[in-house]
């Protein structure tokens, strides 16, 4: 589940329509979720309060043998005009699980940034400032965050931390993403490690989209319409009279990253390719990745599927031709909703039955617009429809871990169980609860 | 004074090297490992070398036959090395990661996957430079200590010795460690082998935790008057060979001497004590069958001479009878539990120069070893084996010869031997027997004026005389040895007499350094004066007039050292 803060920050990437999903470190994010993900130590709390749209404030108590804790500051340029209470928090922001992607998007053009008054430029760029301040190790965390252009974002990442050597390290991390493609370069303080990453998708190019769109639709949308809204975007693009034909039914990426670190001498690097389906797609969505290091020969094959609205399976297995070590993993997901989900529309029942649900996706987006979105995200406009969430994962040495997120009336909590049930001495490994709560 | 060090038998017992083996992989893998190293590091072999370090003797604190305590500068440029095995992440991007804080992490998708490779590392060419502080006590084993940095230099040889960067943050982390090894680790290792070889206590916990892990033998029911004995073991508790055992066999000879096993000695120690505590635990012994035992004061009546002794391992202590008409508490053969009890004793406290002739019989069989065993033997030893020797036969007696044998020339205070002189009762069997003794033993010059004195200053004496020795710091360590039922009848005298007499006799019989081999000579000579005199400052400062004195005439004592070498006895306060 991710932490209050780190909520804010995907409130902030979504305001300021910045895709997290398009660049090559989240190329297995689904894989990540579903296998790596983290089982709570001890008891955990967590108060948050996003007091105003710009500033957020969390404090956090833990114990696990003793007691420790963080407090929490971030202030955003950008207001946050989303709710973060945590009883109005939507659960499938907050609890990471299959990653369906969406058809990617043209970027913004720049001009559309710039706001005149008087003959004068007077916008300002999104800011997104964080602090994190750890006790009793007196660590502390800053976060900067900048929109440069509709395609670039800075990222300032520094820990101080007096038992780290130097004292602290910064990583620098500029991100140029035109949804065809994304290009990242890094630079570490640390050792001046410098690196680059790189994303490319195979398919139509996002920028060219007006083109492809049928004669019959505008050429160019009016600015403020598609500022404001994405969604009718995706669904003008989608309710062209035959999209079967003309959009992808899957997303095809290859990517790559290069490490080098100038004073050990030292580098890392790997290549990645992914598929995945998109909403367009009429049978389960799936994603498939396969990742290779060809210096330490790891090669790394992910396999997961959507195999209903509320399920998805996972996994992974490892192969490493130098050692010819191997591992398997195993993971799976689990949404409990609360109650039978409502048909949307009143003809749902007559699609269903002849087995045409994607045309009665059509008629019903015909119909309602604006609800295809929803139903694809499988989060319906009401909240209360998740009770809570199970993952679980396995791996070939018995490791198990168990996770239970979900939302008791205000609290958001997440209790997990990691076992290792070889373990001679007894298979707990960690325990613990964590619970959330903000206003 | 001579050191013999033996840098070879080490290497010639097999069983050493897969000892140590097994003690070092403990020992590296207990230590935090650097993220770099992913498996248990195992050492795959070991070899001390055949180049002896050299040994240079800075200071030496304390000297006895059982403890000492020295300073030695050490430098070693040998030939030993040591071959590592373990798993290595290749992946330096991996190990880089995982030190860092992932807030700050590139996060990496696939390019810090690890790798891990098996690595095997040779350690040789070692050069230390060290100061060593060694401690020896035959109770606690062997403490060494490094005072400073032992490691100069040594070369890493490994797998990767192609790659400079491996190689040199290889010889980098594995220099850092051994230091920690040296300083921290060895010492514990030392005194852990030492235990082992020293003390027997420890030897069976030690050997169940060998057993433990390797393959588990099932344990025989031992007879404790097996002829010839089934592990059978000598004093200091190393295995004696077929030809030992033939030797001392139950149906070899005349006398009967049931060599018991330290197993079954144990046994009996626990039976003994279970009698005097509340402990309901008896252990069971074959062919044997318990009888309560009355009480105290009855027992001591019966016996006509007892020998109360101790028995080293687990500091319990064994009451036996050497006299014919015994009555153990266990109802076995008097003779049969007696003379391995006091055998036992004996050899514990072999250390002692002047020797604890309990068990006298076989007394010169158990110095005998002793000489083959270590080179530098106390030649007065042996005079006095045989004397006392004699003087058993004669008197049968083997109390008697313990009372001269500690009360005799102020010999180095060897810790063991006091243990068994606490538990000597000094009662007024010794007494009564000493006196045809000290008519024997007139001969010798020396030990005849003490024996004569201590005949003088009678029972307070010998209470002053264990008085001295409770005070020695390795006797208290155990302050519970003069246990009630050793000495049953004199016991409440004795401990109201040494404390008031103990300082009246202390300077006398604790030489506690070079110069008191003069200060022991001229006390002798002026052994009416001294026993007179009751403060013992005004002691200590006669005893420095007489040293003066004696500096003075130097003839006195050389003639004294000449006359102990003609007469093949060493001076009185040799070693101490």
């Amino acid at each position: 589940m991710l932490g209050f803060m780190d909520y804010v920050q995907y409130m902030f990437f979504k305001a300021s329509r910045w895709n997290q999903d398009n660049n090559y470190g989240s190329l297995n994010a689904t894989a990540q979720a579903l296998l790596d993900f983290e089982t709570p130590r001890g008891l955990r709390l967590n108060v948050s309060s996003l007091s105003s749209p710009n500033f957020a404030t969390s404090y956090n108590l833990g114990s696990v043998g003793l007691v420790d804790g963080s407090l929490s500051y971030l202030y955003s340029s950008l207001p946050l005009k989303d709710s973060a209470r945590s009883r109005n928090i939507d659960l499938h922001d907050v609890i990471q699980g299959y990653r369906h992607l969406q058809e990617l998007q043209k970027p913004e053009e720049a001009w559309l940034w710039e706001i005149w008054h008087r003959g004068r430029r007077i916008d300002r760029r999104d800011t997104l400032l964080y602090g994190r301040l750890y006790l009793p190790d007196s660590t502390l965390e800053a976060l900067y965050l900048r929109r440069l252009s509709p395609t670039r974002q800075l990222k300032l990442s520094c820990v101080s931390d007096s038992r780290l050597k130097n004292g602290g390290t910064i990583l620098g991390l500029l991100q140029h993403d035109v949804g065809k493609y994304n290009m990242e370069y890094l630079y570490s303080s640390d050792s001046a490690l410098l690196g680059i990453r790189g994303l490319y998708n195979f398919g139509p190019d996002p920028r060219k989209e007006p083109t492809i769109f049928p004669p019959e639709m505008p050429d160019t949308l009016k600015p403020s319409e598609q500022h404001t809204s994405s969604e009718t975007v995706s669904s003008s693009s989608s309710s062209s009279p035959s999209p079967s034909s003309h959009g992808p039914y899957g997303r095809f990426s290859a990517g790559a990253e290069l490490y080098y670190g100038i004073l050990n001498k030292s580098g890392g690097i790997s290549t990645g390719i992914r598929f995945t389906t998109l909403p367009r797609h009429t049978g389960f969505p799936y994603t498939m990745t396969l990742t290779l290091n060809p210096l330490m020969g790891n090669l790394s094959s992910t396999y997961a599927v959507k195999a209903g609205p509320s399920l998805a399976l996972c996994s992974r297995f490892g192969f490493n031709f130098y050692s010819y070590e191997s591992d398997l993993q195993l993971g799976c997901e689990l949404w409990r909703l609360r109650q039978p989900r409502q048909p949307t529309s009143n003809l749902d029942w007559v699609y269903a039955k002849l087995g045409k649900e994607h045309e009665a996706e059509m008629v019903s987006e015909a119909l309602r617009p604006g609800t295809k979105q929803a139903r694809h995200n499988d989060n319906g406009n009401d909240n209360d429809d998740v009770a809570g969430v199970l993952k679980a994962r396995v791996d070939q040495n018995c490791n198990v871990g168990v996770l239970w997120e979900g939302r008791i009336k205000d609290l958001l909590f997440s209790a997990g169980v990691s076992l290792d049930l070889r373990a001679r001495n007894g298979p707990f490994r960690a325990i613990g609860v964590e619970l959330q709560y903000s206003s | 004074m001579a050191f013999n060090f033996n840098w070879s038998p080490l290497t010639a017992d097999s069983l050493f090297y897969s000892r140590a083996r097994e003690l070092l992989t403990t020992a590296l893998n207990k230590s935090p490992k650097p993220a770099i190293i992913v498996d248990d590091i195992l050492v795959n072999e070991l070899n001390l070398g055949s180049v002896p370090p050299d040994l240079e003797i800075l200071e030496i604190g304390d000297i006895a036959e059982d403890r000492f305590r020295g300073i030695f500068k050490m430098c070693y440029t040998g030939d030993a090395f040591l071959t590592l095995k373990t798993r290595v992440q290749a992946n330096p991007l991996n190990t880089y990661l995982s030190t860092k804080p992932s807030f700050a992490s590139p996060q990496p998708l696939a390019a810090a996957s690890g790798l891990t490779i098996p690595l095997q590392i040779t350690l040789s060419e070692i050069k230390l430079s060290a100061i060593i502080i060694l401690v020896f006590s035959r109770q606690k084993g062997l403490t060494l200590v490094f005072r400073n940095d032992p490691l100069e230099s040594l070369k890493v040889s490994s797998t990767f010795d192609s790659i400079p960067f491996v190689r040199d943050y290889l010889q980098k982390e594995i220099e850092g460690q051994l230091r920690v090894l040296l300083m921290d680790e060895v010492p514990a290792i030392i005194h852990r082998l030492s235990l082992r070889l020293w003390v027997p206590e420890f030897r069976p916990r030690i050997d169940e935790d060998i057993s433990r892990n390797g393959s588990l033998q099932s344990e025989k029911p031992v007879d404790p008057l097996a002829s010839p004995p089934q592990d059978p073991v000598d004093s200091s508790g190393n295995p004696l060979g077929p030809t030992d055992i033939s030797n001392l066999s139950l149906e070899s000879g005349t006398e009967t001497r049931p060599l018991f096993s330290q197993k079954n000695l144990l046994r009996l120690a626990t039976l003994t004590d279970s009698h005097r505590t509340l402990s309901l635990f008896t252990p069971s012994i074959r062919d044997a069958v318990f009888r309560a035992w009355a009480g105290p004061t009855e027992h001591a009546e019966t016996l006509g001479l007892h020998a109360a002794v101790a028995t080293v391992p687990s500091l319990a202590r064994i009451n036996s009878s050497t006299g014919s008409t015994a009555t153990a508490p266990a109802s076995l053969d008097g003779s049969g539990i007696g003379s391995p009890l006091s055998r036992q004793s004996s050899t514990s406290h072999f250390t002692g120069t002047t020797g604890l002739s309990m068990g006298a019989s076989r007394h010169s069989r158990a110095h005998g070893h002793r000489k083959k065993k270590h080179r530098v033997v106390n030649l007065r030893r042996s005079k006095n084996d045989s004397e006392t020797g004699s003087t058993d036969s004669a008197s049968v007696a083997s109390t008697t010869s313990t009372a001269t044998g500690s009360n005799g020339p102020p010999t180095p205070s060897a810790s063991t031997d006091r243990e068994g002189e606490l538990v000597t009762p000094p009662g007024s069997p010794t007494n009564v027997v000493k006196l045809p003794m000290l008519s024997e033993s007139n001969s010798l010059a020396e030990s005849s004026t003490i024996r004569l004195r201590t005949s003088r200053a009678e029972q307070k004496a010998k209470a002053a005389l264990t008085g001295v020795y409770a005070d020695d710091s390795f006797v208290q360590e155990k302050p519970h040895e003069p246990a009630p039922a050793y000495t049953p009848p004199e016991r409440p005298k004795l401990e109201p007499l040494h404390l008031h007499s103990y300082p009246k006799e202390k300077p006398r019989f604790a030489p506690s350094s070079p110069s008191a081999l003069h200060h022991s000579m001229t006390l002798q000579e002026t052994e009416s004066s001294a026993a007179g005199i009751l403060e013992q400052a005004f002691m200590v400062k006669m005893a420095t007039e007489m040293a003066r004195k004696a500096r003075d005439e130097k003839s006195a004592p050389a003639d004294a050292w000449h006359n102990g070498q003609r007469d093949d006895s060493p001076p009185p306060a040799y070693g101490s």
